[in-house]
């Protein structure tokens, strides 16, 4: 028998929205009051999802279909507005290559910050920064600070410091948004390997990503998300042939 | 098994919101100090200019007054840090977009560090500031001391006028314009450069109506007079600073639901 370790039971999410762009009080002066301010709008619209314990779980869906308001869900960010969650298990941040990066702050010293962030202690941190200036090969130039960085050696960064994280840490549960791989033909290589390594850890993962290849190779059940629901959950070849008739 | 699990997940979640907070202030800190000592004098720039305007231009408007150059200084003091503080905690959600979005923490830690990292910056600022102050004939006695509870509610009052600032800057793009056009105004309206027995007494109500009025007086009596200011004026700024403050945190929370979909 499986064990759950996420269960959402229709989870609804709206979401305030300027109306016609109304973002400045200079410009709601000048309607007059006459135009509504804020039109609420529902993003996600009763999400049923059950992801077991060690699965690794991707979602698909066309732009604005909710899937980045679920992964919020689902790590904590958004609490729904209706329905319930229950996570079983400790959830690592929302991962973002680069999502705290400090531009005036030095290489090393945004690892400290990131690692924080991350929901890491001092000690994992101070033991893994040496592991992540060897991992991101940006040698002396870890003192420099991050804004003098090249756009190359910036992501190679972002991806040594959030990955170190999730191979450290021993949250159970990792939400990935959009693929972790950057850098040239070489530092991808390395980039992949470490994925691979987190796949086999046992963490339970959900992935969002538009490379198909990428999803086959890593989810074992893929959800596909249209307009705010989950239309279809399925194992990786069924989804795929769903969504590319569909869409 | 479950229950206790549930105690963990509760004291991690406290322990990371705390480390965030700390790590963001810290950030803010360092950042400022960055490019040496610097930046820190760039920041005291601003109330040095006003300063040695105001010494200038009004030295012999106000008879009434021994010491003016003491005078505007210790009411300079504490503008300077009215308008740094809530200035820079007004943008503390918008800047902080990308993480807001990205890690499960309570909105409030932004504004927060933020207030941590300029309560910082005003104790540092204390250092040359007490010294001008010796230089200019201040006294040290024991009247001294209580500057200490005028300052915690004047913080008070501070943070909360900026939650309320802040919340709408996220919905409003133009709040912090507007609030950085209506700060020299409030320069003038509240007495910093003027005593505030100036202001003919047909106006006294609305110039009252001033929150600012009251510490600017109650600063004043403590740093300028060497005096304990007055059981009425205790009641009166603790009130404004627990008003502003309870109003601060319920708009803030009221208004963060939707933050992430506004920003």
């Amino acid at each position: 028998m499986r064990e759950t370790i996420i269960e959402l039971r229709n989870v609804y999410v709206n979401f305030f929205i300027q109306k016609y762009g109304i973002n400045s009080l200079k410009k709601y002066f000048l309607s007059l009051g006459k135009q509504k301010l804020f039109e609420q709008k529902q993003v996600l619209k009763g999400i049923n999802l059950d992801i077991y314990k060690g699965e690794k779980f991707g979602i698909v869906g066309i732009n604005g279909a909710g899937k980045t308001t679920l992964l919020r869900v689902l790590a904590g960010i958004i609490r729904p507005d209706r329905g319930q969650i229950k996570v079983y298990g400790r959830v690592a941040p929302l991962l973002g290559l680069g999502v705290g990066l400090e531009l005036e702050l030095s290489g090393r010293e945004n690892i400290g910050l990131c690692g924080t962030l991350m929901g890491l202690s001092k000690s994992d941190i101070r033991y893994l920064t040496r592991e992540i200036i060897e991992f991101s090969e940006l040698g002396e130039a870890i003192d420099m600070e991050v804004k003098r960085y090249s756009s190359g050696m910036l992501a190679r960064l972002g991806f040594a410091v959030t990955t170190a994280v999730l191979e450290s840490e021993k949250a159970e549960i990792l939400i990935i948004d959009e693929a972790l791989s950057v850098g040239d033909a070489g530092f991808k290589k390395k980039c992949k390997e470490r994925m691979d390594k987190i796949c086999q850890s046992g963490a339970t993962i959900i992935l969002v990503s538009h490379t198909e290849g990428e999803m086959r190779e890593i989810c074992d059940r893929i959800g596909c998300m249209e307009n705010g629901t989950i239309s279809r959950i399925g194992n990786t070849d069924e989804i795929f042939d769903y969504y590319s008739d569909r869409f | 098994m479950r229950h206790s699990r549930i105690l963990s997940n509760f004291l991690q979640r406290y322990s990371y919101t705390i480390n965030v907070l700390l790590a963001l202030a810290w950030k803010d800190i360092k950042i400022r100090y960055k490019k040496s000592l610097l930046g820190f004098f760039w920041s005291l720039l601003s109330p040095l200019i006003f300063l040695t305007i105001f010494i200038l231009v009004f030295k012999k408007a106000f008879p009434e007054l021994e010491n003016y150059p003491l005078f505007v200084l210790t009411g300079i003091i504490y503008w300077n840090f009215f308008s740094t503080t809530t200035a820079q905690i007004l943008i503390s959600v918008t800047a902080s977009a990308r993480l807001l979005k990205s890690i499960a923490i309570p909105s409030i830690v932004y504004p927060a560090a933020t207030a941590l990292a300029s309560a910082f910056n005003f104790i540092m600022s204390l250092i040359p500031f007490a010294l001008l102050f010796v230089l200019l004939g201040g006294k040290f006695t024991y009247h001294l001391l209580f500057i200490f509870p005028v300052t915690v509610l004047f913080a008070l009052f501070i943070l909360g006028l900026s939650l309320v600032l802040t919340s709408l800057n996220v919905y409003f793009s133009d709040v912090g314009i507007l609030w950085n056009s209506i700060l020299p105004a409030l320069l003038y309206f509240t007495p910093i450069a003027y005593p505030s027995s100036l202001i003919p007494p047909e106006y006294a109500g609305i110039v009252q109506l001033n929150p600012l009025y009251h510490y600017a007086i109650a600063i004043r009596e403590v740093l300028y007079w060497n005096r304990i200011p007055s059981l009425e004026l205790w009641l009166k700024i603790s009130a404004i600073a627990l008003f502003s403050f309870f109003l601060g945190y319920n708009v803030f929370r009221k208004l963060e639901r939707y933050f992430i979909s506004s920003i």
